[in-house]
């Protein structure tokens, strides 16, 4: 991780903007406010950005757009990370920006501290994925497939194998995507805990197995002997199963 | 009308405005058919007393015939041995039956039997008594003025000659002669007597032979029996069976459109954005169905109006808020800011719960197919997550593994929540029971039953319905110490019902509250 990253917040409110930017730089962040989109576009060959914060309710352009910008042939870094800040209400927004290839969401009025560990998952995440700056970034996969069970990373939910949604809790939902993004690979409780860490205040920091034990459950995956999420000896977990991936709107 | 009266009739009149319809429709074509078969019996009635009194009058004569013309020691024998003809009775007497002061035929019964060509073919040969009414012995063709019947002595005995009246003249061209010569001479009774048993149909007469026995005739018609014959019956039940056939598919017919306007509302109550009811049909209907849909536009902007007011607001306080909790970032009493943030906390949870319940997301979200025994337990699971200090059995789960239905997922997420949480808030404690579908008794298909139990102390059965209203909270147990905004129940409620299914609390027996939910599976 950089010793000082660098963040973009784009917000048309003033004083949330300014708010913000004293927020962050006390925890050791550079920040650069921009007001509305064009002002961010004008100022994102200027500088190296770790991050983008970008609220969807710009005045003039949307923020959506900026993000397909961000992401298209006209960026000079189409891997950047995207924290996006909706409203409650803009549930389709959201699921286009997720789709697109934002990192994550908050919704507004938003808690300062949760954004500010989620903003460092999503730091530490790319820096785990070597994604290098100027590199392109694969837009996120529409729908993942295992063991006849799908993931939709864009609508956050789970599909059983007759169709039919299956209710996950933020954690378990977090988990699955981590061990779906990384399948039949072994994943020890410290990489998972870190790799979920800033995502889910609270319980994770004890209960990896919990949550583990849940998925299960959910997945119909016996408990006593687990074909779907394997106990690895020595403390780990592995997500047997063969992924298909297919891919998003964009 | 008594009260007595009213109840039975409320009891039997038919429920529907169709039945009463058609059972006045019925009622009132019954009656008409019933006047209807019996103006046609009556017609054929009367045919048929002509039928029958030509033939009494034919075997009268046969007898008499008969009895002329037997020597007189077979003559009772041979009156014992007629075949017996139904309302005609014979009797051979010393004395004549019909006796003076008796009343004369009425005209009616000398039209149906003709009895005025009887007396007048008789009367031709001179002599016989003939006791006669006035007015047909007008009617004899006057070969003799001294035949005459004498009108100041009606019923007096008619001979000959006796009691003539010879300066009296029959006006000419009365009556034209008689066609009919009448019997052979020597089948005229030597004297005649009629007399009127007082109704039409009947009435006596005595006949003398010539060596002075009399033969007395008792005729009488069998009263008419209109409704008596077979026919009648069949034809009333047939056309009362094609009738009420004819009526039942009209008047469910012409009944549809207030079925179709019923279900509309109904629809209507659960879904703003139903579809509006087809403006077509008789000028009524249409205009009631214009009028329906002119209704529910209005509700349906006025909802929408509300909805975006709210929406509006809730945005506007986003803005404040998300401020608030920035500069709480900022303050350096810890204590000061963890207060702080609990009020924008709930400040938030407010403005989100009153969203939700203004903007009734259930409408918007697509519904789709749903594991309820997933979403049951991720329910109960984010609910621990959110107590670390509870202990794990006070979240209890009893149900199927998988059970899928269809709703939308977000809101019946909430509905449920809202419930659990409301167990929780006020007992500590929640237990899930989760009952596959089963038909619910009502016909209306299947319901699959989901119960939310506490060991609270559960609410008053007086106000068991009153929760149920925003922002209701109860005295004692349920102050705003225990948080929640009072629209969690509401909330549930209006989710639910937007899915067609309901939830009602119930105090258990062993303590504690219990939310019923049903859905449609």
């Amino acid at each position: 991780m950089e010793p000082q990253p660098h963040i973009l917040v784009v917000d048309d409110d003033r004083e949330i903007r300014d708010l913000l930017t004293r927020f962050l730089e006390r925890q050791g962040m550079r920040v650069t406010p921009a007001r509305d989109a064009r002002e961010a576009r004008r100022l994102w060959p200027l500088g190296r950005y770790h991050l983008v914060v970008l609220d969807l309710m710009l005045p003039g352009e949307p923020g959506l757009d900026f993000a397909r910008w961000l992401r298209g042939p006209g960026s000079t870094d189409s891997t950047v990370p995207i924290i996006m800040l909706t409203a409650m209400a803009e549930e389709t927004d959201r699921i286009v920006g997720l789709e697109l290839g934002a990192d994550d969401y908050m919704q507004k009025p938003f808690n300062p501290r949760e954004l500010l560990a989620r903003i460092r998952a999503v730091l530490r995440r790319a820096g785990e994925g070597g994604a290098t700056p100027g590199g392109t970034k694969e837009p996120a996969p529409k729908a993942i497939r295992f063991a006849g069970w799908t993931l939709e990373p864009g609508r956050r939910r789970l599909l059983n194998p007759d169709g039919a949604e299956v209710p996950l809790t933020g954690g378990e939902y977090e988990l699955l995507l981590v061990l779906v993004e990384r399948p039949n690979r072994v994943l020890t409780r410290d990489m998972l805990m870190d790799l979920l860490r800033g995502r889910q205040a609270g319980p994770f920091d004890r209960a990896i197995d919990v949550a583990v034990s849940r998925l299960r459950r959910k997945l119909e995956d016996d408990g006593r002997n687990p074909s779907l999420i394997k106990t690895v000896r020595g403390g780990g977990y592995v997500l047997a199963a063969s992924i298909e991936r297919l891919p998003g709107s964009e | 009308m008594p009260a007595s009266l009213r109840a039975t009739l409320r009891r039997w009149l038919p429920g529907t405005l169709g039945g009463r319809t058609a059972l006045l429709l019925l009622a009132g074509l019954m009656l008409v058919q019933g006047l209807g078969l019996t103006i046609h019996a009556l017609d054929r009635v009367d045919l048929q007393r002509e039928v029958q009194a030509r033939e009494i009058m034919a075997r009268a004569f046969g007898a008499w015939r008969a009895v002329v013309l037997a020597p007189p020691e077979r003559r009772a024998l041979l009156l014992l041995d007629a075949e017996p003809q139904p309302g005609l009775n014979f009797e051979l007497s010393t004395v004549p039956a019909v006796r003076p002061g008796m009343p004369p035929p009425s005209a009616e019964t000398m039209r149906l039997f003709h009895l005025d060509l009887m007396l007048a073919s008789f009367a031709r040969r001179r002599g016989p008594d003939l006791l006669l009414p006035p007015r047909i012995g007008r009617g004899r063709p006057a070969e003799k003025p001294g035949e005459r019947a004498a009108e100041d002595r009606p019923y007096g005995p008619l001979r000959d000659g006796a009691g003539g009246r010879p300066g009296s003249e029959e006006p000419p061209g009365a009556r034209p002669p008689l066609a009919d010569p009448g019997p052979p001479p020597h089948l005229r009774p030597a004297e005649m007597r009629m007399a009127g048993l007082g109704h039409p149909g009947g009435f006596l007469a005595s006949l003398r032979l010539a060596d002075g026995p009399w033969l007395n005739l008792r005729v009488e018609l069998p009263p008419p029996r209109p409704w008596h014959s077979p026919t009648f019956l069949i034809a009333f039940v047939l056309m009362t069976v094609a009738a009420a056939g004819l009526i039942l598919w009209a008047v469910s017919r012409l009944t549809r459109p207030v079925r179709l306007l019923a279900a509309a509302a109904e629809r209507l109550g659960r879904d703003v954005n139903a579809p509006p009811l087809p403006e077509r049909g008789p000028s009524e209907v249409t205009i009631a169905a214009r009028a329906f849909n002119l209704m529910a536009e209005r509700i349906r902007r006025f909802v929408s109006d509300r909805t975006q007011m709210l929406a509006a607001i809730g945005h506007d306080l986003r803005t404040p808020i998300t401020r608030l909790r920035l500069r709480a970032e900022f303050m350096d009493d810890d204590e000061q800011r963890r207060k702080m943030l609990a009020d924008l906390d709930e400040m938030e949870a407010m403005v989100t719960a009153t969203l939700a319940f203004g903007r009734d997301d259930a409408a918007t979200e697509p519904a789709g197919p749903l594991d309820l025994a997933a979403l049951c337990r991720t329910v109960l699971d984010e609910a621990a997550d959110a107590r670390p200090e509870a202990e794990p059995q006070d979240f209890a789960y009893e149900g199927p593994d998988r059970l899928t239905v269809r709703a939308r997922p977000v809101a019946l997420k909430r509905a449920v929540a809202n419930l659990v949480n409301n167990a929780l808030a006020y007992a500590g404690d929640v237990r899930i029971r989760l009952a596959p579908a089963r038909p619910d008794g009502r016909g209306r298909g299947t319901v699959v039953r989901l119960a939310i139990e506490d060991s609270g102390p559960g609410v008053p059965e007086e106000e068991l319905e009153g929760v149920f209203q925003p922002f209701r909270r109860l005295e004692g147990s349920r102050n705003r110490e225990t948080g929640g905004t009072g629209l969690g129940l509401p909330i549930a409620r209006n989710i639910l019902r937007a899915h067609g299914g309901d939830v009602v609390l119930r105090n258990r027996a062993e303590g504690g509250l219990r939310a019923e939910v049903t859905l449609p599976a």
